[in-house]
Order: structure tokens, then C-alpha cells, then sequence
């Protein structure tokens, strides 16, 4: 859409300067606090054993091939895929199935005020707080063992966050917990957004209600839908704290991620150029995502 | 509407509901319950649901304690000025992505996103560097400047969608009267953005009030610290203070609640900003 | 996009005037965006002044910073008191800073690497090296040389390349916890001395009672399970995993025997489940719980269990040994340490708090009050009024060598990682001998002591 303000332009150059006013305290803020501190992690990569060592030295790009070659970062990798892509789709299953819910116009607005509230619920916590909740419940001799145990589903005291076959389900279970009603909230919005004339044509054409989820509901929310999955996409890959005091990154290598790897470079291998090294990879898997969804975002204006 | 409102829909929807709340609800029930029972007693089995030994005791601890308390002033502080300083300056922004094209606005918009990218612990050590050499080190102007950086991005994007869905008319009419845009900006613009705001705000809220990492990093004196330092202060070298921590996470986000339950018919409204078509 | 098109219509109608006074509008605007752009940015400095005043404050006095994590351990107010002790004698200030134990060890990293690190810090034996060579603690030695130090007091000091740079303030040892109840309940009678009769004994508790024989915390997030409760067991038996101070893990014999050792017990099935994922106070939990008969753990743990209202009838004896070892054995310790800043503006005054802090009365108040042991030989503490399980731990230890071998050594908490992990692939059959194990791990080793 071409903005009215843009016939401005051809009456002066000087109008260009507007909107970056505007922006000047964001741009000056992120310049200062963000922008240089990136630019040093970035420059710490290319360097050796930057921190720790006085005078280092200019190494090109051995750090990035010494982390694509470690065996773990590749098993990080492959458990980070795992995390963010089972997180992000059930983040958005759950997210629209609660929100479809609480959308509904069978319930007055105080019975749907209350459930929404206890439904936002983890979103109200800390991470270190979930982390502890979760490891306290998951526990072998914790309520959920208890509830499964007497509910006939198990005998055992499963060690949930223990077990090589079950600890990086369980710790997705717990991301998936924390960040869903980001989304349900936004969601929910979103449906009340579209217009009821649209499922009224629909149900006079006598569609069924599995169609018009599918032909009304969720085109209508693709935009929305998109700017969720992205935000959700690299705020996921890094999440750290959850993991860590869960498991991690155990038992053996079965939970560790990018966050926890790059964490155990840093912080107790004392490798800060290779920590950086694995940051500037995260952080170009991110810039393309991000530059997908400007296009996107330029598409829908 | 379409069709009749069934009754046997109506009590499907409401069990629906009812299993759905078990999944956010119980783990909270669960630490809430947790919060009232003696330390050795959260791990027993089989478990206990209400405890024989009920107490009021960790939450009287807190309240007792000032450096406890002063946690919890420090977290309101912050976050208090965190949300107003967010809400000012994305508003502004807000404003130059959905009322003017000009050069480089879709690397702004994409490069926005894309610092969230790096991983926050490799950002610590120069990030402490930074703050020390602006003098900011142990001061809440740090923990505030911080939170601003975690908090902008997603405003801005709120915000701007939301301008997007207002039209342009809105503010040509205060101009075309003689109005600056800035006067178009807050006389008309920031009133009917009040929905936006309130969800912006509330997400806010709650980043600058869960954040830990850099909260602890930044300050170095207690006075100076948040909640979430201070419930993991209660996890010592060899044994937490689990009821403390758990009455403390409890109290944390009593707020967040109230606060929610107050503006949730807003923050709904102001979300739906993103989805409308224009 | 009509609505526009609408406008612009209309516009095309309206006379120029309008376009002048927009384009006033805009020079207008512009001045006004700049003033309150300038009016947000004072705001935000004085603001940033404002706090960074209300947060520092300025001393007029020296004033040293001490990091730690003790304050939360010790009684309320307890170490407060002791420093304030210091101030009295010699109007140091001291300011108590305190961060959560897990961590410590970043925030001091972070800290010494951008010049924010305390004038005294905490430290563990297993941080030191690391420390040491990255140049963020000072060496010791010399301060104790300028100062005519009598360093012969000191129970122990930590050293890299023949250098001190921590002093341990009081130590803890590590001896084995029993659950009496458990025992009896499983018709146990005498605590067992060597590893055969601890299998026994263990056994008898998994099948007889509704808890588990032993446990043992081997999370990978804080590895030290490895150090305080695997090693332990090496060490008792008069083992090392050291050889010259460097690693000598492939083909030694009783470490060989002890990592078997613990696959046996965990082969019968007698180890609580979910020790991959735990870490040393979800270990003591379980134990408080009646959940599990023996735990090696820090003697720090005493108060914990004793806390609430547990009637836990526990009593306090020696790792078991290998069948035929008659010699001394060696208890597990970990320590308070503590060491100065590199970059502190008042090393004198450090070194002279910590000879304070090393005193035989204050010390002797310190390891009291912690249920520690004192790091200066000559400190009386008057363990009198002490639990009497308190007392019987002090015999055993009197009665074995202190050991650590994780303190000063190369990113040591990396170290028990490598060997968290990699017992627990051996536990769970991926490696099909111990020596097998061993060669991996001691290859992942010497990375870190090149």
C-alpha cells in the first residue's frame, strides 16, 4: 500500500529523515546495547581462545569447523530440531484447540474470563520456577508417577527425566507447557478478529464445521499464525534455563541443545571463541528466518 | 448465529473445557499446595495432597524478612519502568513502520527479529563489559535498559500491526486541522491503541518480571535484585528451601494474576490486531 | 486502499494552502519529535544516574567486597557477625555479597573478566586452576610472603604451578550416611565394612523393604556426584585416579574394581531410580525420605536432615573397602576456599581479612557453625554441644586421610562431566568393559591438561 505521506516526498528530501526520528531512540538503544555486544561475540569467533587469553590471535574460521565437526554439537543440533519443531507445532495445536475452545459462544464472558485465566497460568511463572515445579513432579517418586500408578497405566517409578528414551520428550513436555498461551491468547484474538458473516455464508452454503476450520479459520489467521511460528521459532532454539536445570543436557548427551552446548563451551570448557562460534551459527539460521518473515510481512502490506 | 445452541454441545464444550484446565491448572495446584507443607514432606510418597502440618510459615518467612520483601519492590520498580518505557518508544517506532515507507525499513523489521537470535549467555560477558564501562553496573537504569532490548521487539511488532489496522484517515483528519503528526500521534493514535497497549504492556510485565539470567549478572548487591534471584537464593549448595521457593514463586506471580484478570478484556481485544485484513 | 484513494481525491480538491500549512506542519514536527527525542534521552540518563547512584554509593573508608555463597548456609546473621568482628579490629568495612551457589562460578568468570569481580571471593577446589590461569585470582604466596604469613597453620593449601591461590576456611568431609531404621527393618545388623557386605547389605534393604540400597547423584548439569560420591569410594580404598598430577585412569586396578563395583549394584537393581537426572540435594531428599539405606554425603547435610519434624534414626560410618585393603583410607573433603581478586585495588587488605577469617578463634567459630572441620590446624573447635552423629563423622575423619583430587585441577567440573556421562554409558551396557570406559574418558582428560 503506498503511504498518503509519500506524495511529501517530492516536495523536499529532507522529509526521509521522519520516520528514522521516530525510530531513533529504538535504533539508538539496540545500536549501543545490542548491536556492539553482537559485534564482539561475532568478533570473538574469528579469534582464539578470546577472554581467557590476553593476546589473541586472528584464526579465521576454526572455530566454526571445529564446531561443525564435534560429534555433540551435531547431537545438539539433532535434539534442537527435535525441541523446536515438537515445541512450535504443539504449541500451535494446543494454542488454537484452547483458543477454538474459549472462542466458543455457547459460555457467557464470565465463565470464558475464568477459563482463560487459569488457561494463561504458565505464563505467569519464571523459568527457573517451571524448571523446579516440573522436576519436583517428574520425580520418580513424584505425582506423576503417583497418578499414573494409581490410575492402573504403570507400575513402575519411571525415572522421566532420568532415562535416556524418555528425558528429552519430558523436557519438551515442559517448554511445551510453559509457552503455549502466548500463543492460545494470541489465537484467541485472532479468531475474534474474523468476521461472523464468513461462517454465516458458510453455513447457509451447509458446510460442515471441519470445513469451515479449514477453508475460514485458519487462512484468516495465517498471518498471525506466521508471525507467531517465527517469534516462537528463536525465542525456542535458545531456550536455556528449562533445560539446564532440568536435566542439563543429560542423561548422557540424550537433552543437550544448541543452548546447553553452547553453555558448557563458555561456562565450563572456558572455549569462548567456540561458544561464539556456535552463537554466529544460531544466529544466521535466524537471520535467514528473519529476513523470510520481513518478505512475508512486506507481501501482506 | 449459525445453527441452534444445543444443550448436549453446551455441556461437551464445558467438560472439554474442565479436562483441558487439568493441563495449565494442576501442576500450578500441585505447587501451590506444595507451598504449605514442610520441606521433607514435598517429597514423600505416597504424596500428600493438603498436609497435616499446614502452615502459613514460608509465607510469614517472607514477609518477615526485608530483603525478601525488597525483592519484591525491586521487581515492581523495574518492571513498572520497563512497560512505560516500552510502551513510549515502540509507540513512536510503531508509528514510523505503519505510517511511512522509507529505506531500509525491511532490514529494520528483519534485523528487529534477528537480534533476539543470540544466545543470551554469550552475549553476558561483553554485556557486562558494556554496562560497567556506561556506569550502569548494579543500578536498576541497567536491569531496565536490559529488559527494554528483550521487550521492544515484539511491541513494536504488536504495535505496528495494530497502527496498521487503524486508518490512516484517523490522523489526516488532526493534521489536515492544523495538528502535527505528533499531535495525531497522541491525541488520536495512542487513545485508540489503549487495547494494544494493555497486551504490549502485559507482555512486558511479565518479561521484565521473569527474567533472571541478566538479573543476577547486573547487580551484585541484594538490595539491588529481583524475585527470580531471590527464589534461586533459597537453592543452596547442598539443599533448597523448597516450600520458601515455592510460597515466593506463589506470591511472584500473585500479581501478574491480578493484573491479568484486571486488563484481560483488553489484552484479548488488543491482540486482534495482527489478524485483521486490510 | 478506497479510503485512500478517497482522500487523495478530496486533497486534489483542497487548495494549496493546505499543502503549505502541512508542509509548516512538518518542519514543526520535526522540531518537536527532536525536542522530545532530547527530552527522553535526558530523562533516561538521569534516571540511569539517579539508580547508579542509589546502587553503589561511595565509600569514604576501605571497604572490601566478599563473595560468597556461605551466609545462606550459616545460621542467620551468623557470618555477618564474624566479618563485623573484622570491622571492629581494624574499620574495614566489609560488604557481604551473595550469589546462588550454582552460579557462583560464571558470575566470578563474568566478573573477572570485565573488572566487576569482589575484592575476596568463595571459591571451590575445583574452580581454582581455571581461576589461576585466566589471571582472575591473585597468587597468595606472595601476599603471604609480603605479609610474614606463618603458613605452616594452614590445614591445606590449593596450588597451581606451585603457587597458592586458595586457602580452604573449613572443610567438609564426606562420609557415609546410614538409615538405621531401613537396616533393621531388613534384618541388617552390622554396618558393612567392605564392598561384598555393603552388596549384602544393600540387597537385603532393596528386597526386604520398600527402599532402595543405594544412591548415588549423577546428574551432568552439577557433575560433582562423580567427585563427592563415585570417587569416594576409589579414595577409601587408598586409590587415586592420579598419577604425577596427571590423569592415570586406562588399566588402574582399583578403579577399575570400583566402577564395576558400582555396576553391580546397579545391575542387581539396588540404586534408586533417576539418578542420571540428580543432583546432590535431590539425593539428600530421598534419603530424608526414608526412600534409600546408604548415601555418601557432605557431613553440611546434617541440619538438613535434621530440620522439621523427620524422626530419621541415622548414624554415620566409613566407605566400605575393597575385600582384602587393610590400609588408611581416604575421606572425601570439600572445601570453603577462599582467594583474592587479581584486580582488586586492596590486596593488602584482602590477604589481611582472610588471615582474620584463617584465625585459630574465628576459624574455629566458622567450622563450628558450619558443621565443618577448621582449615587452620590450630583451631580448638568446641564441637561439644555438637549432634553426637557430628561427632562420630569427626572420629571417622580423624581416623582417615583427607582427599580431594578434582581441587586444582584443569576445568575440573568439565572433568566429572566427561565421567558422569560417560559411567552412565557404561551403566547402561554401551561400553563393554570398564577399561574400555576409562580409555575414553582419560582420552577426553589429557585435552585438558595440555
Amino acid at each position: 500500500m503506498k503511504k498518503i505521506f509519500n506524495s511529501f516526498n517530492k516536495n523536499g528530501h529532507k522529509i526521509e529523515k521522519t520516520p528514522y526520528l521516530y525510530l531513533s531512540p529504538t535504533l539508538i538503544l539496540m545500536a549501543v546495547l545490542l548491536v556492539i555486544p553482537i559485534f564482539m561475540v561475532l568478533r570473538y569467533s574469528f579469534f582464539d581462545n578470546v577472554i581467557i587469553n590476553n593476546n589473541p590471535v586472528f584464526v579465521g574460521f576454526q572455530n566454526y569447523i571445529n564446531v561443525l565437526t564435534d560429534d555433540r554439537f551435531l547431537i545438539a543440533v539433532k535434539n534442537t530440531l527435535f525441541f523446536v519443531s515438537v515445541s512450535v507445532i504443539a504449541h500451535l495445536v494446543i494454542g488454537l484447540y484452547f483458543a477454538m475452545l474459549l472462542n466458543t459462544d455457547y459460555l457467557g464472558e464470565k465463565t470464558k474470563g475464568i477459563f482463560r485465566v487459569i488457561y494463561a497460568l504458565p505464563w505467569m511463572f519464571t523459568a527457573s520456577v517451571i524448571a523446579i515445579l516440573w522436576k519436583m513432579m517428574y520425580n520418580p517418586h513424584g505425582i506423576i508417577n503417583y497418578l499414573l500408578q494409581i490410575s492402573n497405566l504403570s507400575s513402575a517409578n519411571i525415572a522421566w527425566l532420568g532415562s535416556r528414551s524418555y528425558a528429552l520428550m519430558a523436557v519438551t513436555l515442559i517448554n511445551i507447557w510453559a509457552r503455549y498461551p502466548f500463543y492460545m491468547i494470541s489465537i484467541l484474538a485472532g479468531l475474534q478478529g474474523i468476521s461472523g458473516d464468513l461462517y454465516e455464508a458458510a453455513a447457509i452454503d451447509g458446510a460442515t464445521p471441519v470445513k469451515r476450520f479449514f477453508y475460514i479459520t485458519l487462512p484468516q489467521l495465517k498471518p498471525i499464525l506466521i508471525s507467531l511460528l517465527t517469534l516462537d521459532f528463536v525465542w525456542t532454539i535458545q531456550q536455556f534455563a528449562l533445560i539446564w536445570l532440568t536435566t542439563g543436557g543429560g542423561p548422557i548427551s540424550a537433552t543437550e541443545t544448541l543452548s546447553t552446548y553452547i553453555y558448557k563451551q563458555a561456562f565450563s570448557k572456558y572455549q569462548y571463541s567456540q561458544a561464539s562460534a556456535s552463537a554466529g551459527i544460531v544466529l544466521l539460521i535466524c537471520t535467514i528466518l528473519a529476513i523470510f518473515y520481513a518478505k512475508q510481512q512486506k507481501a501482506r502490506t | 448465529m449459525y445453527g441452534k445452541k444445543k444443550w448436549y454441545i453446551k455441556i461437551l464444550i464445558i467438560i472439554a473445557l474442565l479436562l483441558g484446565a487439568l493441563f495449565p491448572a494442576f501442576p500450578i495446584l500441585w505447587m501451590v499446595l506444595n507451598s504449605f507443607k514442610p520441606n521433607p514432606e514435598i517429597f514423600a510418597w505416597p504424596p500428600t495432597w493438603i498436609s497435616k502440618a499446614f502452615s502459613f510459615e514460608p509465607y510469614i518467612e517472607i514477609f518477615q524478612s526485608p530483603e525478601k520483601l525488597r525483592f519484591f519492590f525491586n521487581s515492581y520498580l523495574i518492571s513498572f519502568f520497563v512497560v512505560l518505557l516500552t510502551l513510549i518508544i515502540s509507540i513512536l517506532a510503531a508509528y514510523a513502520f505503519s505510517r511511512f515507507e522509507f529505506p531500509g525499513k525491511g532490514i529494520l523489521n528483519a534485523m528487529i527479529i534477528s537480534v533476539q537470535a543470540v544466545p543470551p549467555i554469550t552475549l553476558l560477558i561483553p554485556y557486562l563489559g558494556l554496562v560497567v564501562t556506561l556506569h550502569l553496573y548494579n543500578t536498576y537504569g541497567a536491569l531496565i535498559l536490559t529488559y527494554l532490548l528483550f521487550t521492544l521487539p515484539y511491541a513494536i511488532l504488536m504495535m505496528t500491526a495494530y497502527m496498521n489496522t487503524l486508518p490512516q484517515e484517523l490522523d489526516e483528519a488532526v493534521m489536515i486541522d492544523g495538528g502535527s503528526r505528533l499531535k495525531a500521534l497522541w491525541y488520536v493514535l495512542v487513545p485508540t491503541s489503549v487495547p494494544g497497549l494493555v497486551s504490549v504492556g502485559m507482555y512486558t510485565f511479565m518479561r521484565a518480571w521473569n527474567e533472571y539470567l541478566f538479573a543476577l549478572t547486573l547487580t551484585k548487591t541484594n538490595d539491588m535484585r529481583t524475585v527470580p534471584v531471590g527464589i534461586s537464593l533459597l537453592m543452596g549448595q547442598h539443599a533448597y528451601e523448597w516450600n520458601q521457593m515455592l510460597a515466593m514463586s506463589v506470591m511472584g506471580s500473585l500479581p501478574v494474576l491480578i493484573l491479568f484478570l484486571f486488563f484481560q478484556k483488553y489484552f484479548i481485544a488488543g491482540m486482534t490486531a495482527g489478524s485483521v485484513k486490510h | 486502499m478506497a479510503g485512500n484513494i478517497l482522500i487523495i481525491i478530496k486533497r486534489e480538491n483542497i487548495n494549496a494552502n493546505i499543502i503549505l500549512s502541512a508542509k509548516y506542519n512538518y518542519n514543526h514536527l520535526e522540531v518537536e519529535v527532536m525536542l522530545s527525542i532530547k527530552k527522553g534521552m535526558v530523562v533516561l540518563v538521569v534516571l540511569a544516574v539517579l539508580f547508579s547512584m542509589s546502587g553503589t554509593g561511595f565509600a569514604q573508608d576501605v571497604s572490601l567486597e566478599f563473595q560468597q555463597w556461605w551466609g545462606v548456609e550459616l545460621p542467620e546473621g551468623e557470618l555477618r557477625d564474624i566479618v563485623d568482628g573484622y570491622t571492629e579490629e581494624t574499620g574495614i568495612e566489609i560488604e557481604l555479597l551473595s550469589n546462588p551457589y550454582a552460579d557462583t562460578k560464571d558470575q566470578i568468570s563474568a566478573g573477572a573478566a570485565t573488572g566487576t569481580m569482589a575484592d575476596v571471593v568463595g571459591l571451590d577446589g575445583s574452580w581454582v586452576y581455571d581461576f589461576a590461569v585466566q589471571g582472575s585470582i591473585a597468587n597468595l604466596s606472595k601476599l603471604m610472603e609480603a605479609d610474614g604469613y606463618d603458613d605452616s597453620q594452614l590445614s591445606d593449601q590449593i596450588r597451581v604451578n606451585g603457587s597458592t591461590y586458595m586457602i580452604p576456611v573449613a572443610n567438609f568431609a564426606y562420609p557415609m550416611f546410614v538409615n538405621m531404621d531401613l537396616l533393621k527393618e531388613a534384618g541388617v545388623t552390622e554396618l558393612p565394612k567392605t564392598r561384598s557386605e555393603f552388596i549384602e547389605a544393600a540387597e537385603a534393604v532393596t528386597e526386604n523393604t520398600d527402599a532402595y540400597g543405594w544412591i548415588i547423584p549423577l546428574s551432568t548439569s552439577t557433575p560433582s556426584g562423580i567427585q563427592n560420591n563415585f570417587m569416594g569410594w576409589l579414595w577409601a580404598s587408598g586409590g587415586s585416579m592420579l598419577e604425577n598430577g596427571r590423569p592415570n585412569l586406562v588399566g588402574n586396578e582399583k578403579l577399575i574394581k570400583t566402577v564395576e563395583f558400582q555396576k553391580t549394584l546397579f545391575d542387581k537393581e539396588l540404586v534408586s531410580p533417576g539418578v542420571y537426572a540428580m543432583t546432590e540435594s535431590d539425593m539428600v531428599e530421598e534419603f530424608a525420605n526414608g526412600r534409600v539405606a546408604f548415601m555418601i554425603d557432605s557431613l553440611a547435610h546434617l541440619t538438613t536432615l535434621r530440620r522439621g519434624d523427620t524422626d530419621l534414626n541415622m548414624a554415620m560410618m566409613k566407605v566400605p573397602t575393597m575385600d582384602n585393603y587393610n590400609g588408611k583410607s581416604g575421606i572425601g573433603v570439600a572445601n570453603w576456599g577462599i582467594g583474592v581478586a587479581s584486580n582488586t585495588e586492596y590486596k593488602a587488605e584482602s590477604m589481611d581479612f582472610i588471615e582474620y577469617l584463617m584465625s585459630p578463634e574465628v576459624n574455629a567459630r566458622i567450622a563450628v557453625a558450619a558443621n565443618a572441620f577448621p582449615g587452620n590446624v590450630n583451631a580448638e573447635p568446641e564441637y561439644e554441644g555438637a549432634d553426637p552423629l557430628f561427632l562420630d563423622a569427626f572420629e571417622i575423619y580423624k581416623d582417615s586421610y583427607a582427599i580431594n583430587e578434582f581441587t586444582g585441577l584443569p576445568t575440573s567440573e568439565q572433568l566429572m562431566r566427561v565421567f558422569a556421562e560417560n559411567l552412565q554409558l557404561y551403566l547402561e551396557g554401551d561400553y563393554d568393559s570398564a577399561d574400555e570406559m576409562l580409555a575414553v574418558i582419560e582420552d577426553e582428560w589429557e585435552k585438558a591438561f595440555e
